[in-house]
């Protein structure tokens, strides 16, 4: 863009622009603060949000209600989820039926949290749960086993090396 | 009714057919897809599944486009030009999905499943029923391969009319009629068909699904490459699965010119091989404790050892083309030897007439022939895809008259001529000279015109095959050589052979040898070299310094259990390539890891001479390499150049050699020889002795070579353990019973097996199953496929013993 032609603007032209632009700063300067505190002061998310690594649910008898179908691993748009199925044992099911999941696996490398692998899951095996706090510090430790997306989250704020399963 | 071609219009656009075509065929060529369940193009039609309605112009009714066949000005209208045909479609989907349970999350046919394809294509978004469905058990095993869920079946009888028509197993029946109809198996049998997969991969829904492949993954978790079948030489297409590496599934491609659409249990359910835990995949030396060692190492050791030794190589029968081209050429051009050999059965002046024709007989022709003479194979259990395509011949018609020992399969479709084993030849001379029981078959290929066909399998010994030979001209006959194994054929054409180079040439024919210098260079070893069994036995005479083993283990493969066993005890250098080391653990100072079926790009040929490509799936697990590429690596450790770096590079001086005007003798110049090894020319000895029977053994489909490692479910279904067949006349009189054991003893070893009394098997002979778990018949065997043996009941040799 040329500025051949535009006048040089004038000094009270100028001073008023960084007059304005000043006021905004101060505005701010003196508003409420927003930034979290966190880890040291954890705000509880909204309630219906659903922002956190995934879960497994069981049914109330304890079997698993996942299935091992792989619907969510076909949905995944990431290609975050690992299903290998099996069948079981009719004297001591993991899951109802004749199908469950032998071996489940979600890498949080990949996931990026679009849950459309919870809308797949025909059994609402799968959930997001609310738990943000993802933090690894090796490649297989961003890949989350079966065992521990069936355990609830712990609280938001629990010390990474007291996390269940870590 | 005439064969004029018809033409008709199939909405709105015309199209013209040959007669007796089906709407549903004529519209796929116009590119217009009808839903369908029951119809398929390799079955007879049936209307069972109705979800193929068109409307017919000028018929009050709308028609299924899988029964009705075209006719002239015919004007059709499918689902995208009429209304009505789209509503009777949805309707149909709809009662069809009415008693069907929806379970396509725990249903292994989810992703790939006609039926949830169409009805999502055709069918209604929503059901309106919401009344108790149809329940049943759920699965039933009908094998130890196959499961059946009698909910999700559409009553399509695909599944009935393969085992009716196709594998002629009839074993599965639809039972009762309305809602309750449903496919059943009778009370306490099993689905012993050694076709019973080819069921699962046709069921158009999830109700039939096999019991290797259950919960194991699902479509996009697949890596797939178009295969061959490394069990046998029928040549079938497969379609070879691997799952995170590993091999998960077999599925056959259609291929109507080998296959159609079927293949073989084997074909489809031994495909754990390739990851069988004993396989080895590093270089071994014994020098270091048979421990891991480089390939540079251990080439490098072997060249050593080779370089101006008394060097031979025996084979197996199923490596690739290229394989045996490049060990054909290291043995003549660097080794300098011509002794090497695949063959577990000499066939004589027929392999020269193998190895240099292409083609001989296709499964075209064994369909169109209108009378076929089988010699020695039992084709079920040998190439059991040959078997359907015989089976398919005689619902077209064909007369079919089998010579063999014991009665095949095909007994309900041809007719049996029981005979000793080794007696072929001299029954055929017979017939060719107007006498005998297979006069009238002469005739019968005669009056064909040229299209009858006379298919000799490698058992019948050289004598017989050449008499095959003789027969099929004299009778004008196209004549093919069955070999079992899935690449003999390419090994014969390769010159895995120690009188012939690649093309059916002689070794001791100069022209041969001089029209082979272009690419060989002229110091070719030009005397005959020594064949399997004189390999052998110079081996254990100590006349050898190498023995080199490639894919083949000598103990198990081979009718020479004892003499092998002293030849691998008496060479100073044994070197194994293949895929582990099995038995030969203790007598192997180097090992090879060679790469898998399902990891080699290249070429087989079928019995028939066809040449298929094969892809590879996966790359060679570990440090094993495609046997070419090792020979060429052995080759240049010994100082010598095999001429080719790249596979291409290879395939182009094989289709050289073999195309070229190499490889075509004149076939009027096929003069009967004999063979290095006069055993396999031999007459059956005549046993005189009472209580000796002749006892012949072959392969069964499912024993226990190493490429059915780990097909636990398939040999569940398919195998037994080992036995002996005896007639029951002769079972009298040597005072055998049905279940008991008998101890057989013949010259080379002994054996007690449990006695089964057949009476579909010729007197005087005994038969055992190559390989089958309990006894490897090679202990028993010196050198041929039949022995004369000993039988009699064990009770009475252990008294025997205990009192002596
Ligand atoms: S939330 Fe989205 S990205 Fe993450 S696993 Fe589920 S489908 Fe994949
Ligand atoms: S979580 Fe749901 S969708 Fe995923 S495998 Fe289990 S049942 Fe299927
Ligand atoms: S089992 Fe499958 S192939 Fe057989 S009738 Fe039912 S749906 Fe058809
Ligand atoms: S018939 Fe032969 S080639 Fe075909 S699947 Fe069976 S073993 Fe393999
Ligand atoms: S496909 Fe025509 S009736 Fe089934």
């Amino acid at each position: 863009m040329s500025t051949a032609g535009r006048p040089t603007p004038g000094f009270w032209e100028a001073a008023s622009a960084i007059a304005r632009g000043m006021a905004t700063v101060f505005k701010q300067t003196f508003r409420p603060d927003t930034t979290e505190r966190w880890p040291a002061e954890i705000v509880p998310t909204p309630e219906r949000s659903h922002i956190g690594r995934h879960r497994l649910n069981r049914h109330e008898d304890g079997l698993e209600k996942c299935i091992g179908c792989e619907l969510c691993a076909y949905a995944c748009p990431a290609d975050a989820i690992w299903v290998e199925g099996a069948d079981n044992d009719p004297e001591n099911p993991v899951s109802p039926g004749e199908r469950y999941a032998k071996d489940y696996q979600i890498n949080y490398l990949r996931c990026i949290m679009c849950g459309l692998c919870v809308e797949a899951c025909p059994t609402r095996a799968l959930t997001l749960t609310s738990y943000y706090e993802l933090s690894f510090t090796s490649r297989e430790e961003a890949i989350w086993t079966k065992e521990q997306l069936l355990e609830p989250p712990p609280p938001l704020g629990t010390d990474p090396v007291d996390r269940e399963g870590r | 009714m005439t064969d004029e071609p018809v033409t008709l219009t199939i909405d709105g656009k015309e199209i013209t057919v040959p007669a007796q075509t089906l709407i549903i065929r004529a519209a796929e060529q116009l590119g217009i897809e009808i839903p369908r369940f029951c119809d398929h193009p390799f079955l007879e039609p049936a209307g069972a599944c109705r979800q193929c309605y068109v409307e017919i112009e000028g018929q009050p009714k709308l028609a299924t486009s899988c029964t009705v066949r075209v006719a002239p000005g015919m004007v059709v209208r499918t689902q995208e030009t009429s209304e009505l045909a789209r509503e009777a479609q949805v309707a149909n989907l709809e009662f069809l999905l009415l008693n069907h349970p929806l379970d396509c999350p725990v249903c292994d046919r989810g992703g790939e499943c006609p039926l949830q394809d169409q009805a999502l294509a055709f069918g209604p978004g929503e059901s309106r029923y919401r009344e108790a469905k149809r329940v049943y058990e759920k699965p039933i095993p009908l094998s130890p391969l196959v499961n059946l869920d009698r909910e999700r079946c559409v009553l399509c009888a695909r599944c009935t009319r393969f085992c009716d028509e196709i594998s002629g197993d009839r074993f599965i029946e639809l039972f009762e009629r309305g809602a309750g109809e449903r496919v059943s198996i009778a009370a306490g049998e099993d689905f012993r068909s050694p076709f019973s997969g080819n069921t699962i991969q046709i069921c158009p829904v999830g109700a039939l699904t096999s019991e290797t492949y259950r919960f194991v993954a699902r479509p996009f978790d697949l890596t797939s490459a178009d295969g061959v079948c490394p069990h046998c030489s029928a040549g079938c297409n497969l379609r070879v699965d691997v799952r995170r590496g590993q091999v998960v599934r077999h599925l056959a491609r259609d291929n109507a010119e080998v296959n159609d659409a079927w293949t073989c249990d084997k074909g489809r359910f031994a495909f754990r091989y390739p990851d069988d835990p004993a396989r080895i995949t590093t270089p071994l030396l014994r020098d270091r404790g048979l421990e891991p060692a480089s390939f540079g190492e251990v080439l490098g050791w072997v060249a050593d050892r080779c370089v101006g030794s008394r060097v031979a190589f025996l084979t197996g029968g199923r490596l690739l083309d290229e394989d045996y081209y490049a060990l054909s050429k290291l043995a003549r051009t660097v080794v300098g030897t011509n002794d090497l050999d695949h063959r577990r059965h000499e066939g004589g002046a027929v392999e020269v007439w193998a190895a240099s024709r292409p083609m001989s007989v296709a499964y075209a022709d064994v369909e169109r022939a209108p009378a076929v003479l089988v010699v020695g194979l039992d084709a079920e259990q040998e190439v059991p895809i040959l078997h359907l395509r015989l089976r398919k011949a005689a619902r077209k018609g064909a007369r079919i008259t089998v010579v063999h020992p014991r009665r095949t399969r095909l007994h309900d479709v041809a007719a049996h001529v029981l005979c000793r084993p080794g007696e072929e030849a001299s029954l055929l001379r017979e017939a060719v000279r107007g006498a005998g029981p297979l006069a009238s078959v002469v005739e019968e290929l005669g009056a064909a015109g040229g299209a009858g066909v006379v298919l000799a399998g490698e058992r019948c010994s050289s004598a017989g095959a050449e008499a095959a030979l003789a027969l099929a001209r004299t009778a004008g006959a196209r004549f093919g050589y069955v070999v079992r194994r899935a690449n003999d054929r390419g090994a014969l054409r390769a010159g895995v052979h120690p009188r012939l180079l690649p093309g059916g040439r002689a070794v001791d024919d100069p022209a041969g040898r001089a029209a082979l210098a272009p690419l060989w260079g002229d110091a070719l070893p030009s005397t005959p070299g020594r064949g399997r069994r004189a390999i052998l036995e110079a081996a254990a005479a100590g006349e050898l310094d190498v023995l080199f083993l490639i894919g083949i283990d000598p103990l198990t493969d081979l009718p020479d259990g004892a003499l092998a066993r002293r030849a691998l005890e008496n060479v100073p250098v044994k070197v194994v390539q293949s895929l582990e080391l099995g038995d030969l653990e203790p007598f192997a100072d180097a090992f090879l890891p060679a790469a898998a079926p399902v990891e080699k790009a290249g070429h087989v040929t079928t019995w028939e001479g066809r040449r298929q490509r094969v892809e590879p799936v996966r790359g060679p697990v570990g440090l094993s390499r495609p046997d070419w590429e090792i020979l060429a690596g052995l080759a240049a450790a010994m100082g010598g150049d095999l001429g080719f770096e790249t596979l291409d590079q290879l395939d182009a001086e094989l289709e050289r050699v073999l195309e070229a005007g190499l490889g075509t003798p004149d076939a009027g110049a096929v003069e009967p020889f004999v063979g290095p090894d006069p055993r396999g020319g031999e007459e059956a000895p005549t046993a005189a002795d009472p209580g000796s029977l002749l006892l012949f053994t072959y392969p069964l489909l499912v024993d226990e070579g190493r490429l059915s490692a780990r097909a636990d479910e398939l040999k569940a279904a398919l195998q037994d353990p080992a036995f002996v067949e005896v007639h029951p006349d002769d079972a009298a009189r040597l005072g055998l019973a049905e279940g008991a054991a008998a101890l057989v003893t013949t010259e080379a070893g002994r054996a007690e097996v449990p006695v089964r009394l057949n009476e579909h098997l010729a007197p005087g002979t005994a038969f055992v199953p190559f390989n089958n778990p309990g006894l490897v018949a090679g202990t028993l065997l010196a050198g041929s496929f039949w022995i004369p043996a000993g039988l009699e009941p064990a009770t009475v040799s252990r008294a025997r013993e205990a009192s002596a």
